[in-house]
């Protein structure tokens, strides 16, 4: 069979725009700012002894973006909103007279739209069916904010959502990229949300997902559970030769993503390895060239280790002198939006030439890669971003400063 | 260059059959399988009506404490699928196989349950359980994990046409070489935020669905799930596969124009159905079926309607469209996954399924629909329809095994 699967090497694909909103910063500029300040957005919730989350303060949506029916939809869905109309402005692609029929949206929510369906679910229980707003149920289904994206910028190449949990959003990337390759759409916003409604903060807290009110512990032998972040990140993606038949420089290019699975938690290091081994292969990279790795810990006790020990196994003789980045610990958990957030945060870094520190380390618990104390001088063409999903998913982006 | 992608495997669970020959048998007869729904309640509404699945062992097993009725669906789906695909648990052409399902709503009923106890207990009606049984990535996780399978777990949401968009991304990662088999399709249960907002929207059928007919007034619902195993063909061949059919291309849009309601003139459906016909490589004459969304709301049934005219123009009426939602109701994100499997029996069979309950068409709906009983005719290539509520429209083309 040719060409066998691992072997083919995508096209890389440009990246135009660039967007997100977090509790650190709404513009990747002052987010990397932050981080480089070591600033953490984690809180106490009100409420919740002993679980921290990090929140967007004063959130308006209308500060970012004017679109139709906004104040009817759910804070995540407003979030993805904004982040998207953020990164198309970015982009310049609305600017440049993109058709609608070839404007693509693909959404990483798995939990975006689950107030509304509880709202919704709880008011058939208590008022009634005859009491229940019609107009709740088509917003309250997993597919509600994804509709709501399509309808806000008249995507009409697409809109779908990926509900792969934390690793959604570099899914999300990967099948991004292999539609605008494949001429699904001239631009693809790829979009990711997260914002833990009180019942998901319960029960990640009540089956103890959730450490202590402080910063995570991310990489940290003494790391006891990460907490929650909302964000909402985003880009756009066009063909390289689209991206420069309208003058535009990319941000970045993608240049390989890869997903595995790992059915028990002694597999995940061997998985993500595989997923990272494959994005590699697949860009063309050796593992050697990778000047960055923008990784997913976020203070769990589970996968942090194994992440650290795929990391090791796919840098091999590099690991020790490549620079590994990781934001949870300033920024939580933040699902959907987090694999986003991460690959933006590496490419401020690969483009500014400095990378932050990890906050919330002091004692890694697997030694052999340069996790950055400080911020720190990087000369990186390459970055390799990895994140696992509580379920064992596991995925992996490289990306380039250069085609 | 593309690889191409087959199609080695089916399995579906339905209130029509959980097997693929008395599920084909079940079709070609007309027979509605709609009727009181028993494993489904809705607080304050008896009685219901839907089309539910009769699970038994092992099926029922499959519900383990950490999956609830709709990945007992997905579950159920997929272990025929493999087998029919000859494929064995842990089997080592899985070790790198992935798995995509869509869904509409997943794994609503946990919602469900939590609600039920809210009213008495409040916030301490939650449960550490309910993050991980309401995260509907486990969908794919449960079956890969089953399975043995190693590959990319995809769980998408594009409402009703989740199962076709499911397909899609299979097929995207098999053609692109990203994984050589992919287990994909569809799975929904019977959820009662879609049935009461159908209801309070007025777009639940006060009897049964009667799509195209003059007395079409509405959805019914059912439950099931349909999962295919998609193939790389060099793969399939050199393991010495049964070839189904070939999964050859697909279709998608989005119309944005309602976050309910389709674009009356189906312009997002002919968009997709062209794309699809691009992407396959199909001639507009090789159609021989047509597989409708079909849910018995007029403003489906007519857009469609209209988009069958503006894409085959003359030949319209020429061209068989059913649809079997008619038998076994509205299943959301499973239909058009259950319709591929209908579909690739089609293949098989040299026949179409019919449109049941349907004996004075609409008058706005006068194409060839099959009506009451299937048709045996040759069948060389399908058209598999499907849309959703917010404007998402997949179509995906099967074609004759190569």
């Amino acid at each position: 069979m040719t060409p066998a699967s691992t072997d083919s090497v995508l096209q890389p694909i440009a990246i135009t725009g660039m967007a997100l909103l977090t509790p650190l910063g709404d513009t990747p500029d002052s987010l990397a700012a932050s981080l480089a300040a070591r600033r953490s957005a984690i809180e106490p919730v009100k409420d919740m002894a002993g679980v921290g989350a990090a929140v967007i303060k004063d959130f308006e949506a209308t500060r970012y973006a004017n679109v139709r029916g906004l104040r009817l939809y759910n804070r995540p869905t407003r979030l993805a909103i904004c982040a998207a109309k953020l990164a198309l402005v970015d982009s310049g692609i609305e600017a440049a007279g993109l058709p609608k029929e070839q404007l693509g949206v693909l959404l990483a929510s798995t939990f975006g739209h689950m107030e509304t369906l509880l709202e919704y679910d709880r008011s058939l229980v208590t008022a009634g069916i005859q009491r229940t707003n019609p107009a709740l149920m088509p917003l309250a289904i997993p597919s509600a904010p994804g509709a709501a994206l399509a309808l806000s910028f008249a995507a009409k190449a697409f809109s779908i959502t990926l509900s792969d949990g934390g690793v959604s959003s570099l899914d999300a990337l990967g099948l991004g990229s292999r539609l605008v390759e494949g001429g699904r759409a001239r631009a693809c916003i790829v979009v990711g949300t997260f914002s833990a409604c009180q019942d998901l903060m319960l029960a990640a807290s009540r089956a103890g997902l959730l450490g202590s009110a402080s910063t995570p512990r991310v990489f940290d032998r003494r790391r006891n559970g990460t907490s929650f972040g909302e964000a909402a990140a985003a880009v756009v993606l066009e063909r390289v030769e689209d991206a420069r038949a309208r003058g535009v420089e990319p941000k970045a290019y993608l240049r390989g993503q890869a997903s595995t699975f790992a059915g028990e938690p002694e597999a995940v290091e061997s998985a993500l390895r595989r997923a990272s081994t494959n994005a590699l292969r697949s860009a063309g990279i050796a593992a050697d060239e990778v000047g960055l790795v923008s990784a997913g810990a976020s203070g769990t006790a589970g996968a942090d280790a194994a992440e650290a020990r795929a990391i090791i196994g796919v840098l091999g003789a590099a690991a020790p002198r490549t620079p590994v980045m990781a934001i949870k610990g300033n920024l939580g958990e933040a699902m959907d939006a987090s694999g986003l957030l991460q690959a933006l945060s590496a490419i401020s870094a690969m483009r500014s030439g400095k990378a932050p520190p990890i906050l919330g380390l002091e004692d890694p618990e697997v030694p052999g890669l340069r996790y950055l104390e400080e911020e720190t001088d990087v000369d990186a063409r390459h970055a390799l971003v990895t994140s696992v999903s509580y379920e064992g998913a596991c995925s992996a982006l490289v990306l380039s400063r250069n085609p | 260059m593309r690889r191409r992608v087959v199609i080695t495997g089916c399995g579906v669970v339905t209130a029509a059959g959980t097997e693929l020959e008395p599920f084909w048998a079940n079709l070609m007869s007309g027979t509605c399988f709609i009727g009181p729904a028993r494993h489904f309640s809705v607080p304050g509404m008896d009685p219901l009506t839907g089309s539910e699945v009769e699970l038994t062992e092992p099926d029922s097993l499959e519900q383990d404490a950490r999956g609830g009725r709709c990945a007992q669906l997905t579950l159920a789906a997929a272990r025929r699928a493999l087998a029919d695909a000859g494929l064995r648990p842990q089997a080592k052409e899985l070790a790198a196989a992935g798995v995509a399902i869509g869904t509409t709503l997943g794994e609503e009923r946990q919602v469900g349950d939590l609600s039920d106890r809210w009213p008495a207990t409040g916030t301490d009606s939650v449960d550490g359980g309910f993050f991980s049984r309401s995260d509907n990535h486990r969908l794919a996780t449960l079956v890969a994990r089953k399975h043995g399978m190693g590959g990319p777990t995809l769980v998408s949401a594009t409402a009703c046409s989740s199962g076709n968009a499911a397909l899609a991304w299979a097929y995207e990662l098999v053609s692109s070489g990203g994984a050589d088999v992919m287990v994909a399709g569809g799975a929904d249960a019977l959820t009662r935020s879609i049935y009461t907002g159908f209801l309070r929207m007025g777009a639940l059928s006060k009897t049964i669905c009667h799509p195209f007919d003059k007395r079409l007034d509405g959805v019914s619902f059912g439950e099931g799930a349909g999962v295919l195993v998609l193939e790389e063909l060099e793969h399939a061949r050199s393991r010495g596969a049964t070839i189904h059919a070939e999964l050859a291309g697909y279709g998608i849009s989005n119309d944005a124009y309602h976050i309910t309601a389709p674009d009356p003139n189906g312009e997002g459906t002919v968009a997709a159905i062209r794309q699809a016909l691009a992407s396959s490589g199909t001639a507009l004459e090789e159609v021989s079926y047509v597989s409708a969304h079909g849910t018995g709301t007029p403003y489906n049934d007519v857009a469609e309607t209209r988009a069958m005219k503006a894409v085959f123009g003359e030949r319209a009426r020429q061209v068989p469209i059913s649809s079997i939602k008619s038998m076994l109701g509205h299943t959301n994100g499973a239909a058009s996954a259950i319709e591929a499997v209908a579909c690739t029996l089609a293949l098989r069979h040299q026949a179409v399924p019919p449109t049941a309950n349907l004996t004075e068409p609409h008058p706005e709906c006068d194409l060839d629909y099959v009506p009451l009983r299937g048709r045996a005719m040759p069948v060389s290539a399908c058209l598999n329809l499907s849309a959703g509520f917010g404007g998402f429209n997949v179509c995906v083309v099967i074609k004759r095994a190569p």
